[in-house]
């Protein structure tokens, strides 16, 4: 239930509750006391109309009495002259009123009548009669279903003569008389006592069946005022009891107030108070809904507000105009709106800009040039990366704040000169976003750039050289997204790092890190377990006996897809992505199989496998070789493992274990690539190996460089003086193998014997006495 | 004129045989006694004693009242009404025992009136309607009055008697009280009692 209708709905019971309440209370109230009021003055009226009777037949009998006193009549009555006195009697009676006069002598009987009825000869109302001798009486009778009023006056003459009696009636006109002149309640019924209950003798001016209600069947009529409901209306009643005789039956008149009459003045009271609640339940709907609208509206309002804010939306603050708590409340409002805005746009700032150098961050950059790329993904654009030559040794000498610092003022230098395309791409590089520019643009831009930070950094005490590298990478060619770019540029630059040139553009071939490698790195799993890898053969030349007495093998491997896969793609990605272990053991498993094969066939070939850095980690290396020498009944001295001299160098230690172990089962040991790597003499004496193998790069430049060629033959010399064979790989000319014979390098390998080869082919090879020539010479 | 006619009986009961008291207590049906009661005493027939000469006596007006208020009389008696007020008095009476009616001037007697009939003559005033005034006509030869204490002595000579009662205000349509045989014998006094059924005494009530 909403705010508004609870509002509502709470005044407008509020409301409808007092005023019923009230209305009921008021009604109650009024009516008790209009009932009470009603009752006394019913008591006042029913003594009034007593009284009222009373003057009538006081007047009456004072008129009477003053006919009894005339001499004439009372000497017509002594004289017992009959006509006279009922002539007299019938004047006097038209002039009181009177329905019926007659002269009763002392003893009841009827002396004369003006009505005289059959049969009746004493008067019937002797008691009225005794009353009458000590005065004028009177009395209510019922009487053929009509009431009289009877009065009896003696007549002295001068004792006691007789007694006249007047019956008036009292009909209906004598009491719309009596009301008419004084106030006397409209409903008045005389009754009289009947066999069965009572019975109505004269009405008012109302005509209600009162005492039909109040006295069904003969009970008491009240005589104190009460509440009785005749036809459906509520009347106040009471009766009063009339002086009668004993013979005429009782009479009594009921005077009743009617107690809706009296309400009726109230009750245009109750109908303006009914209009007046239906009006004020109108105006108090209207009120509380109009109030309600003022607090929840604007309470919606903030409620919207928020939830635009929580969307992110803060320009639409409430306009709550009002000086009230919910003017505060929108005041408040707005002001965290505000905040929260301020704050939001200071996040998002500190999220996409580097705190260092006040530059973009990556992410920031990277969705910047996204969005670029994809508003016109066709259109030219270069993506350079800018890193510091040095920037690790200026970390380690100088420390983190003055590298900091560097770096700041080199975003300053890039920002004025290449302009808001400056990103603080990594820790170490800057990212340059050129729209449009193609490649020589792009490569101008670079050596600007690399001009501009060839000035050094000056601080107060010291000044550090800066030297910028820059990588390039151009789209759409080198990607079209610009995670892509970013990464392909920085493998560029890092390029440039390696080769010492002020910038360089990406180049796809040359790049190590793509992704294809990775893909390549499953590929290479699968093919380890369907075996499109195989192990070529390089001959080794024994110099000395100019016959091939070793192979070196080298893993191949045939892609489904992509073909021909060079081996230091995958191998240096496998070294990197920690393959290489499989496929070392794979690649020696296969060649002590291919060695018991030809040895089987005394062919006495030692077969080499190349073992990587990572496989020198690999403290199991020594016993799975000795489970597979003892798998394939191979003599250890049938296999010979090659590690280059910088996967040695690198972990002195482990390898020493390693290769120790490995020396131990009777395997010969050799060092690849020996010449180019950090070489630790002191750590190569410890080493258990027996072989050395000179690096190509020397042995390709026999021919040209004399300077290779004495290492060369230095190279042979220590081996030997350290009792280590000497293999020279790369041999490509015969001027070169007959040099290498001529300083007495053991073995020689190179295209000029034999490039890798499948086994299969290399039983030909061996047969071969080509080289034998080249043997005597040597010797010579 | 009450001890003139105790006296007539006191010489009566001497003149003839042995006389003794008769008293009579007249009380009202209340028990009260009540004044103004005659009380007559009527001997078996034929032994009355002769009646007396006829009296003539005189009712005064006085005060605007006739006095007294109450008279006996025999049959034969006369009366004779004298005004001695300052208004005239217009004298009637509808009895059946004497109706007359005249008017007197202040001063002025009316002539003898024979009352010979035995009956109550009740003689009002119309001019003042409070003045009334009882003539009583009794045949009965001894009578008395009862005062203020409703007592009455007649000195009667022994033998049986009848004795009546009646009072002004005796109520209508009843019968007068009588009681017969009253035996009265000398040195043995008897007593009497009437209880009459009065009417309310109107003069008090007219006035």
């Amino acid at each position: 239930m909403g705010f508004r209708f609870r509002l509502a709905s709470f005044l407008v019971a509020a409301l409808v509750t007092v005023q019923v309440l009230t209305a009921g209370l008021v009604y109650s109230v009024t009516r008790h006391q209009l009932i009470d009021e009603g009752k006394r003055q019913l008591a006042v009226a029913a003594t009034a109309f007593g009284r009222q009777l009373e003057d009538i037949s006081e007047r009456v009998a004072a008129s009477v009495q003053v006919l009894a006193l005339d001499y004439a009549l009372r000497s017509a009555i002594a004289q017992r002259d009959r006509a006279t006195v009922r002539s007299a009697l019938a004047n006097h009676g038209r002039r009181v009123g009177a329905a019926r006069m007659q002269l009763l002598g002392t003893d009841g009987r009827i002396e004369a009548d003006t009505r005289p009825q059959l049969g009746q000869t004493e008067f019937a109302y002797l008691d009225l009669l005794e009353r009458s001798y000590e005065r004028p009486a009177a009395a209510v009778v019922s009487w053929q279903g009509r009431a009289y009023w009877v009065v009896a006056v003696p007549v002295f003459a001068p004792d006691l003569v007789g007694v006249i009696a007047a019956t008036l009636p009292m009909d209906d006109a004598l009491l719309a008389r009596l009301q008419n002149q004084s106030v006397l309640p409209k409903t008045i019924e005389l009754v009289g006592a009947a066999k069965d209950g009572w019975r109505v003798l004269a009405r008012g001016r109302n005509h209600v069946s009162l005492v039909a209600a109040l006295g069904a069947g003969g009970a008491p009529l009240p005589v104190q005022p009460r509440l009785v409901t005749v036809d459906g209306q509520e009347y106040l009643a009471q009766s009063v009891r009339l002086d009668g005789s004993g013979s005429g039956g009782e009479v009594a008149a009921v005077l009743a107030y009617s107690v809706d009459e009296a309400l009726q003045p109230y009750r245009s009271v109750a109908s303006a108070w009914a209009g007046l609640l239906g009006f004020g339940l109108v105006a108090g709907v209207f009120g509380a809904a109009l109030i309600a609208r003022r607090v929840s509206r604007p309470v919606e309002q903030l409620a919207a507000s928020a939830r635009r804010i929580a969307d992110g939306d803060y320009d639409a603050t409430p306009a709550v105009a009002s000086g009230d708590e919910l003017g505060a409340l929108a005041a408040a409002f707005t002001s965290m709106s505000t905040a929260i805005q301020e704050r939001e746009a200071r996040i998002l700032h500190q999220a996409g800009h580097d705190l260092v150098t006040g530059l973009p961050n990556r992410v920031a950059a990277e969705a910047l040039i996204q969005r670029e790329r994809m508003r016109s993904p066709e259109s030219p654009a270069a993506l350079l990366v800018v890193g510091l030559r040095r920037r690790p040794e200026i970390v380690k000498t100088m420390g983190h704040a003055v590298a900091d610092r560097l770096m700041r003022d080199v975003g300053e230098r890039l920002s004025r000169i290449m302009g808001e395309a400056v990103a603080r791409a990594t820790d170490t590089q800057f990212s340059v976003y050129l729209p449009g520019q193609g490649k020589p643009e792009a490569i101008a831009s670079a050596l600007r750039i690399v001009e501009a930070l060839s000035a050094p950094y000056q601080e107060a005490d010291f000044s550090i050289d800066i030297e910028a590298a820059v990588g390039v990478a151009l789209a759409p060619e080198h990607g079209l997204e610009a995670a892509t770019l970013l990464r392909r540029a920085s493998v560029a630059q890092i390029t440039a790092l390696d080769t010492e040139e002020a910038a360089v553009i990406y180049d796809a071939s040359t790049d190590p890190h793509r992704p294809e490698r990775l893909s390549l790195m499953g590929d290479l799993r699968e093919a380890l377990d369907r075996g499109q890898l195989e192990l070529r053969y390089q001959p080794k030349l024994n110099l000395a006996t100019g016959m091939i007495d070793g192979a070196e093998g080298l893993v191949r491997w045939q892609h489904p897809r992509l073909g021909w896969v060079p081996p230091d793609q995958f191998i240096a990605l496998a070294e990197e992505t920690g393959n290489i272990r499989p496929l070392t053991r794979w690649a020696i498993g296969a060649g002590i199989v291919q060695a018991q094969r030809w040895n089987e066939g005394k062919r006495s070939l030692r077969v080499s496998i190349n073992v990587s850095v990572r496989d020198l980690d690999d403290a199991d290396l020594p016993r799975r070789v000795s489970e597979l020498l003892d798998l394939h009944r191979v003599d250890p001295r049938s296999i010979l493992l090659e590690v280059t001299e910088s996967a040695v160098m690198n972990k002195p230690e482990a390898a020493i274990r390693v290769l120790r172990e490995l020396a131990d089962q009777g395997i010969d040991l050799a060092i690849d690539d020996f010449g180019v790597g950090q070489s630790s003499f002191a750590y190569l004496r410890q080493l258990p190996i027996a072989e050395l193998k000179i690096d190509k790069i020397f042995t390709q430049r026999i021919g040209d460089s004399p300077a290779d060629r004495a290492i060369v033959r230095s190279i042979v010399e220590l081996g030997h003086e350290l009792g280590y064979r000497v293999t020279a790989e790369g041999v490509e000319n015969m001027d070169t193998l007959h040099f290498l014979a001529d300083i007495g390098c053991d073995h020689a390998q190179g295209f000029v014997i034999a490039k890798a080869m499948p086994a299969e082919d290399f039983g030909r090879l061996i047969d071969s006495r080509q080289w034998v020539a080249v043997a005597e010479r040597r010797s010579t | 004129m009450r001890k003139a006619w105790s006296g007539l009986l006191v010489v009566l009961a001497a003149g003839g045989a042995a006389a003794a008291d008769l008293r009579v207590l007249v009380t009202d049906q209340r028990g009260r006694p009540v004044a103004n009661a005659v009380v007559g005493a009527l001997p078996p027939t034929g032994s009355s004693p002769p009646a007396p000469a006829s009296k003539t006596r005189t009712v005064n007006q006085a005060a605007l009242e006739f006095v007294p208020f109450l008279e006996v009389f025999r049959p034969g008696d006369r009366v004779v009404f004298r005004n001695s007020d300052r208004t005239r008095h217009h004298v009637y009476s509808f009895s059946a025992a004497k109706a007359f009616e005249f008017v007197l001037s202040p001063g002025q007697s009316s002539s003898a009136l024979t009352l010979d009939r035995a009956g109550v003559v009740a003689v009002g005033c119309n001019i003042h309607d409070g003045m009334i005034n009882y003539l009583y006509v009794t045949d009965a030869p001894w009578t008395a009055r009862t005062g203020a204490d409703g007592r009455a002595t007649l000195s009667l000579p022994d033998g049986v008697y009848t004795v009546q009662a009646w009072q002004p205000r005796l109520r209508p349509g009843r019968a007068q009280a009588v009681q017969e045989r009253v035996r009265v014998a000398s040195g043995t006094p008897a007593q009497l009692s009437f209880k009459l059924a009065l009417l309310p005494d109107s003069r008090r009530a007219r006035d």
